[in-house]
């Protein structure tokens, strides 16, 4: 590679990087923001679900408009567009202002990653260079995005995930710029000029499917952290990074192995049994979750890295193909959030009615004096009421506590033994999401085996 | 699959089909799938008192059996129905809910309230002579004054042994 062509290399990486880690960022400040925009777990998944459909819709045309005006100019317009939007999400104070923030994002950002796609081969020499330099930029994003977003809503706000987004990708699309001026200059693009063939119908169905299975565990998981065990972001942002640090150890298994379809089929089996190990959780401890996020870690990588190449494979030009598999990853993520969202949401009010119920047992059943009990019997009541369709929280019931010690110990230990019943809830409020994640990745198995045998 | 160094294909599905059963195998046994809220006790069935033995305790076991036989009742959870009765804004919020208006919340706290002098009786924490006033007492108060005896069954307690506590000594007297 040329010593020019590093800044460009890296600025490339960049915009990579920054776009695919969007979605992993922003998981992180959901919570956050569903709070302070007072909206529904359904309503703030819309944060998540529209950047994912758009990226979905748009990758295919981004990548043929970049073949068609030239990859510089569109990556350098995708990165302004998605810096602006950014921008614009980190001022919005409506969720529906942020929503259609976040549509205009993704336009910028799928045709950022596409021309990127197209510009890299020409800048490092070779297809599989640059796909591997695509691969590594999208996999050290994904690895450092919960880190950073839990960081950055907790230390400073969740606005400040999207405006910090703004100087990077502008600063990525420097570089860039200079590609694009040439291009506006000669009018030469320098894209390889091929006819696009079919995509991999079903390596890119298979990585819909586990892209499903996949964004469930760590959208769930972040949510189960947050709003079930209360960890605060920073914490559920270091519990949550053992997944991308176990889909590093992954990728050293990939070099191992060659063949393709059966890194597709481990993965897509680590990927189920870590989500079912979710849903069997046998306590609230963050101890519990970290195998599973083990297996899921490392099935992520052996799965995605498979059968991305094997929807790449002896396929031209990468750059439209490459649009396919970041079309069907986004999909499934869409599909998964979709699918699961008023699942689990349905479950989080079952579980804390069941979770008041089983609370106010408890109560009951104390030695505490009856007026005390009852009275605190309705106030446990009257904070998870206001609490409506979310995973509800204990502590403000129980202020203020009484002046007698006696008395106090009884509550606190009262408090404890409903805060169990209230993790019990949460946890298994859970649990069918997690399971029915764990399917979808084993149905993705169907179109594994089907993806050699049959090439369409 | 060749090559030093090299996992075979069939190895590695295997090895993560083996990780996935032994994850899940292990959480399961160690209660996985019973890791729920507890479920709460059917307010028809009969709910055995331990043994009172200060008023206190009474009182404790006076207020569960009341909310256990107006809830049963209702068709409504004991947990529901206490949470309701500790304040006007629960109560609305029960109303709403459930749609049991005034009328049939009391005629429900009234039968449980003749529960609760049946069980303690039963327990042999209250004697029959001020059992029976008292079960005449509860049936025909008013609901606002029968909510009270639920959320203060210890006053309540207290004050019919003081009021008919006399009375008994006297039976008690007469009797041979």
């Amino acid at each position: 590679m040329e010593t020019s062509a590093r800044p460009r290399v890296a600025a490339l990486a960049l915009a990579v990087g920054l776009v695919l880690a969007d979605s992993s960022i922003v998981v992180l400040a959901l919570p956050e923001i569903y709070r302070e925009l007072d909206t529904s777990i359904s309503g703030v998944t819309w944060v998540l679900i529209s950047f994912n459909l758009v990226i979905a819709l748009a990758a295919v045309p981004a990548a043929l408009v970049a073949r068609k005006v030239g990859p510089g100019r569109t990556a350098a317009v995708g990165l302004a567009v998605f810096a602006g939007a950014g921008l614009a999400c980190g001022l919005a104070d409506e969720l529906s202002t942020l929503i259609a923030a976040r549509c205009v994002q993704a336009l910028g950002g799928a045709a950022a990653v596409t021309a990127a796609l197209e510009l890299l081969p020409a800048t490092v020499g070779s297809e599989r260079r640059a796909a591997t330099v695509w691969a590594a930029a999208g996999a050290t994003g994904a690895a450092l995005g919960p880190a950073v977003g839990g960081l950055l809503t907790e230390l400073v706000s969740w606005q400040s995930i999207f405006l910090i987004q703004v100087p990077v990708a502008l600063i990525a699309a420097v570089p860039i710029l200079a590609v694009a001026k040439h291009e506006a200059a000669t009018g030469i693009i320098e894209a390889e000029v091929r006819r696009t063939g079919r995509p991999h119908l079903w390596a890119n169905l298979a990585l819909a499917m586990v892209s499903a299975a996949i964004a469930a565990a760590l959208f769930l998981l972040v949510l189960l952290l947050i709003e079930g065990w209360r960890l605060s972001p920073i914490e559920a942002a270091l519990v949550v990074s053992v997944m991308p640090l176990a889909a590093i150890l992954g990728s050293r298994m990939t070099e191992r192995v060659a063949d393709e379809r059966s890194r597709a089929a481990a993965g897509a089996i680590l990927v189920s049994g870590g989500l079912a190990g979710l849903a069997f959780l046998p306590k609230a401890t963050i101890a519990l979750t970290l195998p599973p996020q083990i297996l899921v870690g490392i099935g992520l990588s052996l799965v995605l890295s498979a059968l991305t190449e094997t929807a790449l494979g002896g396929r031209a030009p990468q750059a439209i193909h490459g649009g396919w598999t970041i079309s069907s990853r986004h999909a499934g993520v869409v599909i998964g959030l979709l699918a699961l969202t008023p699942i689990f949401t349905a479950e989080i009010d079952q579980q804390r009615h069941d979770a008041i119920n089983a609370g106010t047992a408890v109560v009951l059943d104390s030695p505490i004096n009856p007026l005390l009990k009852l009275d605190l019997a309705e106030k446990v009541s009257a904070q998870l009421e206001t609490e409506k369709g979310k995973v509800p929280t204990i502590e403000p019931a129980f202020e203020p506590k009484p002046s007698d010690p006696g008395e106090r110990a009884e509550v606190e230990q009262l408090q404890g033994e409903l805060q169990d019943q209230l993790d019990r809830g949460a946890t298994h409020a859970f649990s069918t999401s997690f399971i029915l994640a764990a399917l979808l990745g084993l149905i993705a198995l169907f179109p594994i085996g089907l993806s050699r045998r049959v090439d369409l | 699959m060749s090559g030093k160094g090299r996992l075979s294909g069939r190895m590695l599905v295997i090895g993560s089909i083996v990780a996935s059963l032994v994850l899940v195998g292990a959480y399961l046994a160690a209660g996985g799938s019973s890791y729920e809220p507890e479920k709460t006790q059917n307010p028809c069935q009969p709910r055995p008192w331990s043994n009172p033995q200060s008023l206190g305790q009474i009182a404790n076991q006076f207020t569960i059996s009341a909310l256990d036989g107006a809830a049963c009742q209702l068709g409504v959870s004991r947990e529901a129905l206490a949470r309701a009765l500790a304040t006007p804004e629960g109560r609305e919020r029960f109303e709403k809910r459930y749609g049991i208006d005034d009328e049939k919340l009391a005629k429900a706290i009234r039968a449980g309230l003749v529960r609760a002098v049946d069980d303690a009786e039963e327990a042999g924490a209250l004697s029959p002579l001020i059992a029976v006033p008292l079960r005449q007492t509860v049936r025909n108060i008013p609901l606002e004054q029968a909510i009270e005896f639920i959320n203060d069954a210890e006053s309540f307690l207290t004050n019919a042994e003081s009021f008919l506590g006399p009375a008994q000594d006297l039976i008690e007297q007469f009797l041979p």
